[in-house]
């Protein structure tokens, strides 16, 4: 069902319901603690009017937990909204500005799509924050210790980070204007540089809070001026009006620079090579959940908006034959992967190696994206090309959904050994399989689905993206009957590139293995690991996804398509 | 009516194995070593269930009449044949089913998972060792009995993880560069295989049966084979020449290192010599074998064009492989390194087999399979219980032990002759075979008969070699014995009871393969004459 609205039109309060939840989470979050008997004196009286603010502060609400209980509640609470949507149909809305000339703008649009992103934002924040329950540990309020009144203190601030992260991603999924998509980017940027660099007494948590920042904010200032190229040539930042655009005048020179730009913005975000220096610094310094969300996440969004972007961009009918900027972003692919590999062979810390594994999967979405661009337009191949188009989406939503299970799972588990200041290096997972010989095999089998082995869902989502790749660049050929081999579109040798570079990474997802089965624990890290209950509550739900979603793959992909269905509507 | 009885097959070791596995887990270390051998007893009475089973596939007791018969089965009939849809979108099933080409792997599974529970009874952890053994054998008969692309990479390569623990966690010194060695080679290969598989079932046409709803392309083997069969008929190359190649290159690249065909072997010494005993003897026994039949299984019946085409390059590998192995055995100074390149010449016979493109020598493939699969996990045990009760595995580290160790030594110089070729020993009829193969094939197409130099060579090197072992290990010595110094004065033990079992067991078997090889000969001969009528002969003509 289609239908549109005007801004706080009516039942628009219904429709983003997992957006209000979270409005109403960030509101709640911001009074539920600071409520008390506060009371003012009536000027010229001994009248005391209760305000309820302020003052000395009730037993419940004075509880240092509560403001994650409170998050973990709100963003478990907007997933389950996201998912209802879904229930009886996708109800596809558009909100949209009429002017008194008639003319439309679209703000957000409700579709498949977006809401299949909002699942995996809310799916990585709930799972992070219900983590960070225990990683930012709250003791009692008559904790007076430094530590205690810090981590006492800085709970509030802490959510409230992940949910305002929460609603710039939901804005990224939703927009329909490449301004308010850059809007929702910077809202949920701004949110995690600071939550990298929350862990303030170390020195790591500073420093990488700082060279994110700089370099993430250098590509937002240079996808931004990309973005304002981009309107003095087309007059408008409409999804619409730029496709139109393209379609119209083809491709110039100046959007050309445009794009490049955004591309540099976006790729930071996809940590894409060579954006990627910030990311394993970062991911090292921040904490367990929070480098998850980095990984997850912030990553989806960043892959979201080079979706939207490019694939305005390779409208079948603005291209011919190859959209522009194939061989660029095919090179940039090719870099990426084997890059992000390589550095990850000789990373030993462990959230160095997940971080520079992130490239490397960052290099296989770029792949798969590569290969939209290598479609045949061709009135002889429309469908072809339209159903390997829709192939190649579906396999990066599926990626990055099933990618919130096992990278966040594998972040989660570093988290608990966070908690006894290990984590930071790969021999202080030594051992873990006489120490806790389920989390030690948890933890593998998250490496062996990032590695790609069957039948973890890691796998699924690799075959998937092959599989998209290889039909890509078969369809010229399947055509005239005659194949020839040398014919292939050169973007089969991405999928190449992409198979032998999986046998690589192979080798350092084996080690993190050998290092917890093989390996004696560490001098003072023999007993088991700190209890940790809400961390292990999360790790065992990412368990359970990664092996479900390999094994019973089914539902997940029908929903990845409807997904990627509603996004290719646009041609 | 017992279609499905192929799932509990799969099924039943890999659920009760990880169900055990997450029981020991959840133990504490001093409860786990109680648990130890109630856990061994349930792995032998499931691996028993499963032979059981199997066993009564082979006499056709399970499914009444409507079984068809192992020896006369046509070539694309499959009995237990059992389909259910996995991923709709992509037209993945769970489809399983036997034909002769892989019943003899699955029964010789499923006898070599309780014969290895009982050769290493006494293997140390045991409570978390033996659900490992077990789920390999679930994921290996996995592989022989998947007929759908996607389920067949998946078990291919779920048998790779109780391998690699089985190496790592009971293996020798080097057990952590061992089984990196095993499972990045391995992989490596597997994933160019699996470009291979995607990118032909994209160029297959649309709307066969079993397609997916969504690719319109399908998985399932059967009808890719029949449709293949179709295709490259008068002449023609199925999805075209060169692609037809290509491919066969790419699935090649992965059945080869599995096998392991020189020049990539490399892994497979590594692997044995750490291995545990009963990891050695799954691995020698089935997972080599993996790679034979992938061979046979796809790219030999997809595209045996080209396979014609590669027809020198394959006996080059295998004759490389035969006569490499067996030198490279006469250095060794390791009892098992030697064992394990033996291995490596005997896939060098197995590939010669296929290279003739003659049904004698793909029989005598088939049979080498079944037979090696039988002989060289009698190899490993012995080496195991050699290393288990010596400490040492040099060769000549102790002399005369046929004095002191009887039943070792029986079991040495059978299973050495056994390997060696002895005729009465199901070793013989397939290097016969691949020996009459090989000559009827060089006479028909008038190639050299230099050709025969290398097996012939090879004959006299495996017998110097094992020969040369067995007289540095058993006989030497003269009338005081040489106990090894690795036991530092300790008497010199015999073997253990649960050792003796397993050898008698495995011998038997060998002496009744060698007498009566007609017991799995017949279906092999039949399935191979099958795929040649109806497949081979009228696309390559002749032959």
């Amino acid at each position: 069902m289609q239908q549109t609205m005007e801004p706080f039109g009516e039942g628009f309060i219904t429709t983003f319901a997992p957006e209000f939840v979270l409005v109403i989470g960030l509101f709640t979050l911001m009074i539920a603690p600071n409520l008390g008997d506060g009371k003012f004196r009536l000027p010229l009286s001994q009248i005391r009017v209760p305000y309820l603010f302020g003052g000395r502060r009730g037993k419940l609400d004075s509880d240092p937990r509560l403001p994650g209980l409170f998050a973990s509640f709100f963003f478990i609470t907007a997933f389950g909204m996201a998912l209802l949507s879904f229930v009886d149909g996708m109800n596809t809305t558009t909100v949209q500005v009429v002017d008194a000339d008639n003319n439309v703008t679209n703000l957000l649009k409700v579709d498949e799509f977006s809401r299949t992103f909002e699942l995996i934002f809310y799916g990585a924040l709930a799972l992070a924050s219900v983590a960070s329950i225990n990683r930012l540990p709250a003791t009692s309020r008559n904790d007076r210790t430094n530590a205690g009144l810090y981590n006492n203190r800085r709970q509030v601030d802490f959510y409230i980070l992940l949910i305002t992260c929460g609603l710039g991603m939901s804005i990224v999924a939703l927009a329909q204007d490449l301004f308010l998509l850059f809007i929702g980017l910077e809202l949920a940027s701004f949110s995690t540089y600071v939550l990298v660099s929350f862990m303030k007494e170390t020195k790591e948590g500073t420093e990488a809070g700082m060279k994110y920042f700089i370099v993430g904010s250098v590509a937002s200032g240079v996808g931004l001026y990309g973005l304002s190229l981009l309107y003095t040539w087309a007059g408008s930042l409409q999804f619409e009006a730029l496709t139109n655009a393209f379609i119209t005048s083809g491709m110039e020179p100046l959007p050309l620079v445009a794009l490049s730009m955004l591309l540099v913005g976006f790729g930071f975000k996809v940590s894409a090579a060579p954006f990627h220096f910030a990311a394993p610094d970062a991911y090292a310094g921040a904490t367990g959940p929070v480098a998850g969300v980095l990984a997850t996440a912030s990553k989806a969004m960043g892959v979201l908006g080079l979706l939207r972007i490019l694939i305005i961009v390779a409208a079948p009918e603005a291209t011919d034959g190859a959209a522009v900027w194939l061989v660029a972003l095919g090179v940039l692919a090719a870099v990426t992967m084997t890059w992000g590999n390589l550095a990850a062979l000789g990373s030993t810390n462990p959230k160095r190696m997940l971080a520079y594994s992130s490239v490397a999967h960052a290099g296989y979405m770029l792949a798969a994206i590569t290969a939209i661009g290598a479609l045949n337009w061709e009135p002889a191949h429309m469908t072809e090309s339209n159903n390997a188009a829709l192939a190649i989406v579906t396999a990066l939503v599926f990626h990055l959904v099933v990618l919130v299970c096992f990278k966040l799972g594998a972040f989660l588990v570093l988290s608990l050994l966070e908690s006894e200041q290990g984590g930071h290096t790969l021999a202080s997972l030594g051992g873990l399989a006489k120490r806790e010989p389920m989390l030690a095999v948890t933890m593998f089998i998250f490496m062996l689905s990032l590695a790609g082995v069957p039948p973890l869902s890691g796998f699924m989502s690799k075959f998937l993206v092959i599989m998209g790749i290889v039909k890509a660049a078969l369809i010229g050929s399947t055509v005239d009957g005659t194949i020839v081999f040398s014919e292939l579109h050169w973007v089969w040798w991405l999928a190449f590139l992409m198979v032998i570079n999986s046998a690589i990474s192979v080798f350092y997802y084996l080690r993190v293995g050998l290092v917890m089965f093989f390996h004696e624990p560490e001098e003072g890290r023999r007993t088991s690991l700190p209890p940790g209950r809400s961390v292990r509550v999360a790790i065992v739900v990412c368990l359970v996804a990664t092996v479900f979603f390999g094994v019973g793959a089914n539902g997940l992909i029908a929903l990845c398509e409807s997904a990627a269905n509603a996004l290719l509507n646009v041609w | 009516m017992m279609d499905w009885i192929s799932i509990p097959l799969v099924g039943f070791p890999l659920v009760a194995s990880l169900a055990l596995l997450a029981f020991v887990g959840n133990a504490s270390p001093a409860a786990r070593a109680k648990i130890g051998p109630t856990v061994r007893w349930v792995t032998l009475a499931v691996s028993l269930a499963m032979l059981a089973i199997t066993t009564a596939m082979f006499f056709g007791s399970l499914d009444g009449d409507s079984m068809l018969d192992w020896d006369t089965m046509a070539f694309g009939d499959f009995n237990f044949e059992f389909r259910y849809m996995w991923i709709e979108m992509l037209g993945i099933h769970w489809s399983v089913g036997m034909d002769a080409l892989s019943f003899p792997m699955v029964w010789l599974t499923t006898f070599l998972l309780p014969v290895t529970i009982v050769a290493t009874w006494n293997e140390k952890n045991a409570a978390v060792y033996f659900p490992l053994v077990l789920m390999m054998g679930g994921a290996l008969i996995g592989v022989f009995v998947a007929l759908d692309l996607f389920m067949f990479y998946v078990f291919w390569e779920l048998t790779l993880i109780p391998m690699f623990f089985l190496i790592l966690k009971w293996g020798g010194k080097d057990r952590k560069y061992a089984s990196q060695k095993f499972f990045i080679y391995t992989f490596t290969a597997s994933v160019v295989m699996l470009l291979g598989l995607v990118t032909l079932y994209f160029m297959q046409p649309e709307n066969l049966s079993y397609a997916g709803d969504w690719t319109g392309r399908t998985f399932d083997i059967p009808t890719l084979i029949a449709h293949s069969q179709a295709a490259n008929a008068g002449g023609a190359w199925f999805l075209g020449e060169s692609m037809q190649k290509a491919l066969f290159i790419m699935l090649m690249i992965g059945f080869l290192v599995k096998l392991p065909s020189v020049p990539f072997h490399t892994w497979l010494p590594d692997a044995h010599v750490q291995a545990p005993t009963g990891g050695s003897m799954l691995l020698a026994g089935v997972m080599l074998k993996m790679g034979a039949y992938g061979m046979f299984r796809l790219p030999l019946a997809m595209f045996p064009h080209a396979a014609h085409h590669f027809q020198l390059w394959l006996l080059v590998f295998g004759m490389v492989s035969l006569v490499w192995g067996a030198i490279v055995c006469l250095g060794q100074t390791n009892l098992k390194k030697m064992v394990a390149y033996s291995s490596v010449s005997h896939m060098g016979v197995i590939m010669i087999g296929i290279a003739t493109m003659q049904p004698l020598g793909w029989a005598a493939a088939l049979f080498m399979m079944f037979a090696h699969g039988i002989i060289s996990p009698m190899l490993f045990a012995v080496c195991g219980a050699f290393k288990h009760h010596y400490h040492s595995m040099e060769i000549g580290a102790m002399r005369g032990m046929a004095k002191h160790s009887p039943w070792l030594a029986t079991s040495m110089m059978f299973a050495w002759m056994a390997s060696l070729g002895l005729p009465l020993l199901a070793g013989f009829v397939a290097e016969l075979m691949m020996f009459l193969a090989l000559w009827h094939f060089l006479a028909a197409e008038g190639w050299s008969v230099l050709w025969m130099v290398g097996p012939a060579f090879v004959l006299a090197i495996t017998a110097a070699y094992y020969l040369w072992s067995m007289q540095r290990t058993i006989f030497e010595g003269g009338e005081k014995t040489q106990p090894p110094e690795s036991l530092h004065g300790a008497p010199v033990p015999d073997i253990a009871d649960s050792e003796k079992l397993a050898m008698l067991i495995m011998a038997v078997f060998t002496i009744l393969f060698g007498v009566m090889p007609w017991i799995a000969l017949n279906m092999m001969n039949g399935w191979t004459v099958g795929i040649f009528n109806s497949l081979l002969i009228p696309i390559l003509g002749g032959a």
